[in-house]
Formats: C-alpha cells, sequence, structure tokens
C-alpha cells in the first residue's frame, strides 16, 4: 500500500513538472541552470524558469528572477545552489525553494493561498509576504528579517520561532534555533541595487572670505 | 455529616437535571462540523436552528486545544444559516476546540457539542495550508495583467532592460493576439511567449523615458483596453522613501430582518487604520453599532495600538491582553496596557475594566423590585417595605503585571499578578426615574407602576414606610479579586525537549459590601472565642480540642486594613486559610500542592524524529477564581498525554492521545467523576488537486465509582455513572476535472453512539439522558471555464432523543434531511459578482416541518477601493401537523388552517459598503 501511495506521489509530481513558473530579470557574472535530466546551460536574461529546475551561480554571480503568479521575487548571489518548485493552480503558484546552500533574499508578496516556503537541510522558512534573506551552509541557516514575519523552523528540533524586521535567526543542525538583533554588517549587499545603494551628493559652498564648506548629501 | 450528602445529591441530582434539559434542547440545532480547517487560513463555520418562535443569538466560542479560555464570535444569521468566521491567525497547526451556543429568549441555551461543551469542545485537526479553487461566494476573481518588468516608473540602467508581463492571472486573454510596442514601435515579431509569460530584450535602449503598450484581445476577439507603462533608461535614481505610510478599511452595514414577527435593524460602521512612519506604527480598530446600549455591556469597539519599533507596544481603549493562562488570556478590557519586549526581558501591564458600570435593565423593574419577603413590622404596628435595588453590574476594575525574562533562549521564567475588585461606588445608589411594579401584598397602596419617590408618598399615605438600603443589595455581590503566580521553562536534550511549570494561586472574595476585617474579627472567624488564636476550639469545660486549628493571631504579618487596597479580607473569602492545616501536618507537601485555591499545570513537549509528543498535567484547586478568565473549570485534575506524528514529507499527520479528568483534589471528594477520553485523527493529504482523507474518532468514558443506588429522602434516586461515548468522522475529498470544468466532491459520514454500561442494572423508568446520531453528507463544488461556482449539498442527519414518557424510556427520533444549492458569478465585465442560494430542510419527528430558504445577492464594486453589497433572504416554515392539531399554533387569535400550517419564518435584507485605502 505504501509503495502504492509513494508512487502515486512520484507520479503526480512527474506530471506538474514542466510547468513555466518565474523569469530571470537580472544576471550578472556565471549563473546556470539544469532542467530534468538535462544539462547544465547558462541562465540568459528572460530566462523561464520551470518547476525543478536547478540554479547555481558561480562567484560573482547573481540572478533575480520573478515569479509569474505575484511577482515574488528571488535573488540569489554568488556560490548558491537551490531548486525552485512550484505547483500552478488557477489562481497562484504554491513556492517552495529547497535552499542547498548560499546566500538568497525572498521578497515574498502577499500570497494568496499556500505559504512561500524556503526549505534547507535543518531548517524550514514559512511566509505569507515579507523580505528577508537566508544565509545557508551545511551546518547552519541563518535568516535576517527586513520587512514582516517569517516563521523560521529547525527540522531537526521541530522548534520554530517568528523573526521580523530587524531580527536574526539561526537554526542550526545540532537543533539549536534562536533569534538576536541583527547586526546591519552582517546584511548581506544586494547587486540587483548596484550603484543604486547609498550615494553621496557633494556641493561645495564658498564664501565671499574664501572660506569652503561641503555640503554631503547622502541617499539611496 | 447526612444532611451534607443530601445537598450534594440535591446538587447532583439537579446539575443531571440541567444537563438533561441542555441536551433535550438541543435537537433544535443543527451543525456539522468541517472534517478539517487549514494552518492561516480563515474558517467559516455555518450553524442552523430549527427554532421557529423566538429570535435569537448564536455565539462562536474557540481556542487552542488545552487552553483554559476561549474567544467568542458572534454568529451573524445569512438567513437560512447562521455563520461565523474565525480568522485564519488562530488556525495553527496544533489545531482548534470550538463551541457553538445559541441563546434563546428566557435565558435558554443549545450548543454544538451538546454535553458539557466548554470542558468538551469540539476538536478540529488543521494541516498545512493547500489551495482552494473552489470556494463559493469569495468572487474575486483577479483578471489582471502582472507587469514583470521594467516596473512602471523605474529607472533602470541600459544593459539591465527586458520587458516582461505575465498573463497567469488573466486568462480571458488571448495570448496569440498580444502586440508590443516600445515607443509605438511594433516590436511584436520578436517577442517571445511561453505559456502565460511575455518577455521581450530590447537591447540597450537610449537614455530617458520609454514607454510600454501592449495590444491584446479576449478570447472572443474583443479588443481589451490597452495596458501601457513608462519607464526611465538612465543610471542615476533617487528615491524618496515615504516618510508617511498609511492604509485602512472602512465597512458600513446596514440590516433589517424580521425573524418570527419580531423586527431586528441593526446598524454598524467598523473600520480601522494604521499609520507607519518607519520607526513606529499607529494602529487603530473601531466599530460602532446601534446595539450599543446603556443597559448592557458595551458593543461599541474602540481601540489603538502605537508601537514603538519593536520593543514597546501601547494600546488605549480596547485591547485582549493575555498574561498567562491562569489569569487572563485574551479577555477584553477598556484601558491601557503596555507591553515592552526587550527580547530577554519583558514587562506587560494591564489597567482597565473587564466589566463597566450598567445602572439598570430596560424593563419594569430593571432598576427596582420590592422584596416581600424583608417586610418589617415596625413598633407603631405600621410596615416597612424593602425595595431592593436589582437589574445593576458593577464597574469591575483590572490591573494586572507581569514580568518575564528569557535568558539565552533557554531559560524562561516570569511571575504575575492580576488583581480585579468590583466598584461599588460605580452603581447609583437611587435611580429616580427607574419604575417597578407594587403588587396587591403592598398594603393601602393601589396595584400598579412606580417610582421610588411616588411609591414612597403612597406609602406615607398609607401610613407605611419605605426601606431603600444603599448597600448590601440583595441581588449581586460585589467581588474581589488577587491572583499571583509564576512559571519556569526550559529547553533539554538539545533542545528536544521543553519544559514548562506554571503556578498560580487565587484569593477571592464574594462580597465585599461589608469592606475588610481588623485582626480581632479574624480572630473570631473560624471560632467564637476572642484569645488570640484563629480557629483555636474549645471544650464545653474550656479546654482546648486537641487537633483543631491553632494560628496566633500575632503571627500574622499584616493588617487586614494595611493591605486593603490590594485585597480585601473579611469572612466571604477564599481561602480563609490557604492550606488545609491538618494535611499540613501529615503530608505537607501533598497540602501544598493540593491548596484548594492554587492552578497549576506541568507539561513536557517533546520533539523527536517527526514526532510531536506532549506530556501535561494540570490541576485547578475547587476554590481557585480568576475574574479575569471566566472560562477555567475549577476543581480539576487533568492529564494528557498525546502525539502528533507527521510522515511522508508532511501530507499524512497522525494524531493520537489520552486524556484523564477526575475531580479528586480534595480527599473529602465523595463519587469523583472520572473522565477518560481516547483521541485519533488520521489525516492524509495526497497534494494539491489530489484527494484528502480524514478519520477521526473519540472515545469519552464517564464513571463515577458509584456502585449502589442513593437515597434522597423516602426515594432511591439511581447517581451511577459508567458511560462510554464514541465519536467517528470520515471524510473523503476528491478534486477532479472534466475539460475545463473542475470540481470537488466531498463525502462526510459520523456517528455518536452512547453505551450506558449500567443499562441491564437500572430500572425501565431510568432516563440515560444521552442522543445517538448519524449524520452523512455530500457536498459538490464546481468551477466552471466562465468562472460560474455551483455548490450542491445533500446531508441527512438523524437522531435517538431519549425521554420518559409514563415512566418509561422512550427515543424519539428525529430525521433531518437538508438540500441546497448556490451559486454565484461575476457579471458586467467582473465588477459585479451575483450570488444565490436555495435551501430546503426537511425535519421528520413527532411533529415533521419543512423550511425553504431562498437568498440572492451581488457585490459591486463601484472602485477598486470601494465595493457595495447587497443581500436579502426570506424562509418559509411548513408544518403541515399545524394544520389538523385545532390549536392556534401561530397566536394570532384564529385557528385557521392554512394560517397555523404555513408561516413566513424570517425576511431580512443586509446592505453593506466596503472602502479601503
Amino acid at each position: 500500500m505504501q509503495k502504492i501511495i509513494i508512487t502515486s506521489i512520484f507520479l503526480f509530481s512527474y506530471i506538474f513538472a514542466g510547468e513555466r513558473i518565474a523569469i530571470a530579470t537580472k544576471i550578472i557574472g556565471n549563473a546556470h541552470y539544469i532542467r530534468g535530466n538535462g544539462s547544465q546551460s547558462i541562465i540568459k536574461k528572460g530566462q523561464i524558469f520551470e518547476t525543478g529546475d536547478i540554479l547555481s551561480t558561480k562567484k560573482g554571480g547573481f540572478v533575480a528572477l520573478l515569479f509569474i503568479d505575484d511577482k515574488t521575487a528571488l535573488k540569489i548571489k554568488e556560490n548558491s545552489k537551490l531548486t525552485i518548485n512550484g505547483i500552478r493552480s488557477a489562481r497562484a503558484i504554491a513556492k517552495e525553494i529547497k535552499l542547498d546552500g548560499g546566500v538568497i533574499r525572498a521578497i515574498v508578496s502577499k500570497q494568496r493561498q499556500a505559504d512561500f516556503i524556503i526549505r534547507t537541510s535543518v531548517s524550514i522558512a514559512s511566509v505569507k509576504g515579507t523580505d528577508f534573506w537566508i544565509i545557508s551552509n551545511k551546518s547552519n541557516d541563518s535568516l535576517i528579517g527586513l520587512d514582516g514575519k517569517v516563521e523560521f523552523s529547525n527540522i531537526i528540533s521541530g522548534e520554530s520561532l517568528e523573526i521580523t524586521s530587524g531580527k536574526t535567526g539561526i537554526s542550526s543542525s545540532t537543533g539549536d534555533l534562536q533569534s538576536f538583533k541583527t547586526d546591519p554588517k552582517n546584511i548581506p549587499d544586494d547587486p540587483s541595487d548596484d550603484g543604486r545603494g547609498e550615494q553621496k551628493l557633494e556641493i561645495k559652498f564658498e564664501d565671499a572670505s574664501g572660506n569652503k564648506k561641503t555640503l554631503v548629501i547622502k541617499y539611496k | 455529616m447526612t444532611q451534607k450528602l443530601i445537598s450534594k445529591l440535591r446538587v447532583i441530582v439537579l446539575l443531571l437535571l440541567l444537563i438533561s434539559s441542555l441536551s433535550s434542547q438541543t435537537r433544535l440545532l443543527h451543525h456539522t462540523p468541517p472534517p478539517y480547517a487549514e494552518v492561516g487560513k480563515e474558517l467559516i463555520l455555518k450553524a442552523s436552528s430549527f427554532e421557529v418562535v423566538d429570535p435569537i443569538d448564536a455565539t462562536l466560542y474557540y481556542r487552542l486545544p488545552g487552553s483554559k479560555s476561549f474567544l467568542e464570535i458572534p454568529f451573524t444569521d445569512s438567513g437560512i444559516n447562521w455563520e461565523a468566521s474565525i480568522p485564519g491567525f488562530a488556525m495553527t497547526k496544533e489545531g482548534l476546540e470550538y463551541v457553538i451556543t445559541f441563546q434563546f429568549s428566557k435565558d435558554r441555551l443549545v450548543s454544538f457539542p451538546r454535553e458539557d461543551p466548554y470542558n468538551y469542545p469540539h476538536y478540529l485537526i488543521t494541516v498545512p495550508s493547500k489551495k482552494s479553487e473552489l470556494g463559493l461566494m469569495d468572487g474575486n476573481s483577479n483578471q489582471d495583467i502582472l507587469i514583470l518588468s521594467p516596473e512602471p516608473n523605474e529607472l533602470i540602467d541600459q544593459k539591465s532592460i527586458l520587458i516582461a508581463a505575465s498573463f497567469f492571472n488573466a486568462n480571458k486573454v488571448d495570448i496569440s493576439t498580444i502586440q508590443l510596442l516600445i515607443d509605438d514601435i511594433n516590436v511584436s515579431n520578436s517577442i517571445l511567449v511561453e505559456e502565460n509569460i511575455l518577455s521581450y530584450d530590447p537591447g540597450e535602449l537610449s537614455v530617458g523615458i520609454h514607454t510600454v503598450t501592449l495590444l491584446l484581445k479576449d478570447l472572443d476577439g474583443n479588443d481589451i483596453s490597452p495596458l501601457s507603462w513608462k519607464f526611465t533608461v538612465g543610471t542615476e535614481r533617487i528615491e524618496i522613501s515615504e516618510p508617511i505610510k498609511y492604509n485602512g478599511k472602512i465597512n458600513s452595514r446596514l440590516s433589517s430582518e424580521k425573524l418570527s414577527g419580531t423586527s431586528l435593524n441593526i446598524a454598524e460602521l467598523v473600520g480601522g487604520m494604521k499609520v507607519d512612519v518607519q520607526w513606529a506604527q499607529l494602529s487603530t480598530d473601531v466599530r460602532l453599532t446601534s446595539r450599543e446600549s446603556p443597559y448592557s455591556q458595551p458593543h461599541n469597539r474602540f481601540g489603538t495600538t502605537f508601537s514603538l519599533g519593536n520593543f514597546i507596544d501601547f494600546s488605549l481603549g480596547d485591547f485582549y491582553p493575555q498574561l498567562s493562562r491562569f489569569t487572563i488570556d485574551g479577555k477584553r478590557v477598556r484601558g491601557i496596557g503596555v507591553n515592552a519586549d526587550l527580547n530577554w526581558f519583558r514587562i506587560q501591564f494591564i489597567s482597565g475594566e473587564l466589566n463597566r458600570a450598567v445602572q439598570e435593565r430596560n424593563s419594569l423593574n430593571g432598576g427596582y423590585s420590592i422584596l416581600h419577603d424583608l417586610t418589617s413590622r415596625n413598633e407603631d404596628g405600621s410596615k416597612s417595605y424593602y425595595l431592593d435595588r436589582t437589574g445593576f453590574t458593577f464597574r469591575r476594575n483590572v490591573t494586572g503585571l507581569r514580568l518575564s525574562m528569557n535568558l539565552f533562549s533557554k531559560l524562561k521564567a516570569g511571575v504575575h499578578l492580576i488583581k480585579t475588585r468590583d466598584d461599588t461606588s460605580s452603581v447609583n445608589k437611587v435611580l429616580n426615574e427607574a419604575t417597578f411594579l407594587s403588587d396587591s401584598l403592598v398594603q393601602g397602596v393601589p396595584v400598579g407602576i412606580y417610582t421610588v419617590d411616588d411609591f414612597n408618598n403612597a406609602l406615607t399615605l398609607a401610613g407605611n414606610k419605605l426601606n431603600t438600603p444603599t448597600n448590601n443589595w440583595s441581588g449581586q455581590k460585589p467581588q474581589d479579586n488577587l491572583v499571583f503566580g509564576f512559571n519556569i521553562g526550559t529547553v533539554l536534550d538539545n533542545r528536544k525537549l521543553i519544559l514548562d511549570f506554571d503556578w498560580n494561586m487565587s484569593l477571592y472574595n464574594r462580597d465585599i459590601w461589608n469592606g475588610e476585617m481588623s485582626i480581632s474579627e479574624l480572630d473570631t472567624a473560624l471560632d467564637d472565642s476572642l484569645d488570640g488564636f484563629i480557629g483555636l476550639l474549645y471544650d464545653e469545660n474550656g479546654k482546648e480540642i486537641s487537633g483543631s486549628t491553632k494560628i496566633r493571631t500575632g503571627d500574622i504579618i499584616f493588617d487586614p486594613e494595611n493591605i486593603k487596597s490590594m485585597f480585601i479580607i473579611n469572612t466571604n473569602m477564599t481561602p480563609i486559610v490557604p492550606f488545609d492545616l491538618n494535611a499540613l501536618k501529615s503530608n505537607p507537601i501533598a497540602a501544598i500542592i493540593n491548596m484548594p485555591s492554587s492552578a497549576f499545570r506541568i507539561k513536557l513537549r517533546g520533539n523527536y524524529s517527526r514526532n510531536s509528543i506532549l506530556a501535561e498535567y494540570l490541576q485547578v484547586g475547587p476554590e481557585y477564581i480568576s475574574l479575569a478568565n471566566p472560562f477555567i473549570r475549577s476543581n480539576t485534575r487533568q492529564f494528557t498525554i498525546s502525539d502528533r506524528i507527521s510522515l511522508l514529507d508532511q501530507k499524512l499527520f497522525l494524531n493520537v492521545g489520552f486524556k484523564h479528568l477526575d475531580n479528586k483534589i480534595l480527599k473529602t471528594t465523595v463519587s469523583p467523576l472520572n473522565t477518560n477520553t481516547l483521541f485519533m485523527n488520521l489525516t492524509f493529504l495526497l497534494g494539491s488537486n489530489m484527494p484528502t482523507f480524514v478519520l477521526n474518532y473519540q472515545s469519552i468514558g464517564k464513571n463515577n465509582e458509584k456502585t449502589k443506588l442513593d437515597s434522597v429522602g423516602s426515594k432511591t434516586v439511581d447517581l451511577r455513572e459508567d458511560s462510554k461515548s464514541s465519536t467517528s468522522m470520515v471524510a473523503v475529498s476528491v478534486p477532479f476535472s472534466s475539460g475545463n470544468l473542475k470540481q470537488n466532491l466531498t463525502l462526510n459520514i459520523g456517528n455518536v453512539a452512547n453505551l450506558d454500561n449500567f443499562n441491564n442494572k437500572r430500572s425501565a423508568s431510568y432516563l440515560f439522558p444521552k442522543t445517538d446520531s448519524k449524520t452523512i453528507s455530500v457536498t459538490l463544488s464546481s468551477l466552471y471555464p466562465n468562472q460560474l461556482k455551483t455548490n450542491y449539498l445533500i446531508s441527512q442527519t438523524t437522531l435517538e432523543i431519549p425521554s420518559i414518557v409514563e415512566n418509561n424510556l422512550i427515543k424519539t427520533p428525529y430525521k433531518w434531511t437538508h438540500l441546497s444549492f448556490s451559486a454565484n458569478k461575476m457579471i458586467f465585465q467582473e465588477k459585479v459578482n451575483s450570488k444565490g442560494a436555495i435551501t430546503f430542510l426537511n425535519s421528520k419527528s413527532k411533529i415533521n416541518s419543512k423550511l425553504l430558504g431562498l437568498r440572492a445577492g451581488l457585490d459591486y464594486r463601484l472602485h477598486e477601493n470601494l465595493t457595495a453589497s447587497m443581500m436579502s433572504q426570506v424562509r418559509f416554515n411548513y408544518t403541515p401537523d399545524f394544520k389538523e392539531d385545532k390549536l392556534d399554533n401561530d397566536g394570532d387569535g384564529k385557528i385557521d388552517n392554512s394560517g397555523e400550517g404555513f408561516n413566513i419564518n424570517s425576511i431580512g435584507i443586509i446592505f453593506n459598503v466596503q472602502y479601503n485605502f
């Protein structure tokens, strides 16, 4: 009986495979994807991804992609590897990211139905709509909340925490799960904001006596 | 001793009669529970009433499993069903417990579940959220085209330009007709369209503003309004973030209904607004309703919360604090609240009122009532008539504080205190306008309706006097309550085990009219001797009786007068002595644990290999009371062990457990009632668009350890309890498609069977008051390609309600058949969502009746943020038996065949306008 059930699940997974769910909107450096049993291909701007596609970035690589149902954005930094999965229904895509390692930012639009899920070997992040970074390596995951709330769970211990803006959650392979205030230095740079991060406008003034002063305006 | 026993037996008999009465009335409430709910997703519960006489109110109570208090949601009458919506945030993976009550006039109450609902609420399992496409009446289909890139008005560098749009939600667009224009130049030959995604790489465009235009046709070949947006190509960008963000909504509801001849018109305005200034947030919720009345507790709501960063929240107005499950756990407070959370240290403070002062009821004798039993005769032969104040409610003030800490996410601890006291000064001593009835028992005063002054004058003329006490009124007594306690918790075994312990103690005073006691009054609280000892008893020779309680008043470290602002101590307080002093001498640990005014809980939760195991012991002493949490059931000991297992990648859930409940806290308990509950739930979710299977089973066994009959006076009564109630439910839901038609078929079968293990040993006239029932329902939901949604339901419930007729037990069968069809469809360019439903209920029993309900309405989207809706309903009642019984069943003063059998049971119309901003 169990074999039938498991076989059925795989069969249905196969049936649902191949649906287009996302599009790459920005590429920097080397980024590749693998579809099914195919070989590795380069990701180009406008690349359309299907459920089950495995994406990877090399050093200096970056990919920004958007899900086509609600514009949920995924920004994948260098040296990352993940599988994107999505089950399409009439009104939405139930999205699940399997992150093998690396650094990604998720800007999740309000989900109409199922939660947006990021799964690593030790953690699950489940959200309805929010903005956060997740940094995953073999031993632990860090989740940095930028906006909204994320339910962050450790698979090993089953513990859950709610990570909000300004908080960082650490989930380890030993089952530990804790949160603390985010150190701004630990927030990764977003390459899609390249050249658009903090910028400086300098205006120099000089009075009649020749004294000079500079007004510096920092903006993003 | 014998008198005490008889008194207890009377109480038990009364309780059984009450339960029996409740059970016999329950036939009027029909509710088929859903097989499961989805985590985080709103759930609408429906219930029907077969009551055709009185206007009613209905309330849904829900809570997390094992919690000690319920949250309340009023049901709204949709004409055919009563509906209540449980918000998505209440749907956690722990599941949900709920109770439905219908309140009729004359304080009649029926409930689901039928028996002991607050202690055995219905458990509803929750499963991870999955998609649900076939819900009816939501009517919010999104057909918009999604601009993916670039965003409108986005500034983008020359190398990053990608034109992309998604037609995922625009299923009426004929993809093959799409034309793309960049700055009015048609580039359609170069676009790429895959499934629902359009993409085009224009290469490098010149710096400046550019325009994208999409020309489209629908599937019928009709033009769709072009979609156009601009973006800027450049290398610089200035982004000015909005310093202030705000959003909110206003909802106005007007309803006019007529239920069994009684009109009910309600106007309600509900709104909310949130302002975000980045470093702080202000959110406000308001409800103004025409149901607001000075004669009852407030129906209006006004609450606002100011949040400073993530650290501190200030609440003002109505809010729902949770300090601990044994003190206050979500009950409404009107006042102020502070919640400062520094992550490792947290302060919660509340101050306000739980009840507001109500001066009188809006009825005759609503403020005064003559108590003839207290009429006294004066020395001069005249009489003094006692006029009691009635219909009032004291303002109940509450103040609470909780300090807690969380050290390194490993150790959690906290202390809390909550003080609740009725304010006797909040109720007016005299009501000049209140009227009351003076009957013929008042000598010399004509029978009639009087005010206080008129009555006083009439009595004076008759040579009698009026006694109007200004305190110690015989009705409701002012109460005082102080609860304090602590909790401590830790994690063990690499965070796989979580251990929590809560302990609380209450001091309760049921009547503080006379204020606090002095030390000398305390001396004579338990005995009559002012001897410097509390509880010391003497024999007739004045010698101490050995074994009697002996507390030196000089050892009391506080004077009751000094702590009266915190708690009022007098003879009406519970406990006078917190420990069983005799037990304290023999077994001090047991005496402390079993203090009658204490409540505690020890909980161990383990997470091991997909198992979530819970072991919990909870004890609430017979005298433990928290006025801020009315749902706590005192005099209970409960042990629970359960396991929730998740298998097959969260597709198969198994929830099994056992719960033992009794009231054996005090050694003096006679015939304790033991309740053993075994529960099992299996939920199998194959995945989206695949079948779902749910199996629920619950067995509740009750026994009171009695094996012999009791006698009350000269009669014998059978108070033995040894019964088993088994509830089972199977639900299968199968989604399937036929072309573009998507459907979902759900089969639900439920069965409740009760067994009396003393059945063979009881007399034929014994009433075993539990009701067996069987329910089967089939629902077919369909979503057609033209966005028409339909829902067909057929269900049948059979009951056997026991009663005693001429000293014989009979079981009266009831059979309810329920057919319904509902549909909704977007029309007029999807601006209007039209809805309709027809329901037929057939009730077969001693008296057969049929109810036919019709409902129709629409939602009109006037503007993107403005929606108006209207819903009308009518329900007809047909009782053929009334045509032949030659009685005036409809109370119109005449016996007419057509009028007796047929009537319009209810009719109404509801208008709703909602504006979001």
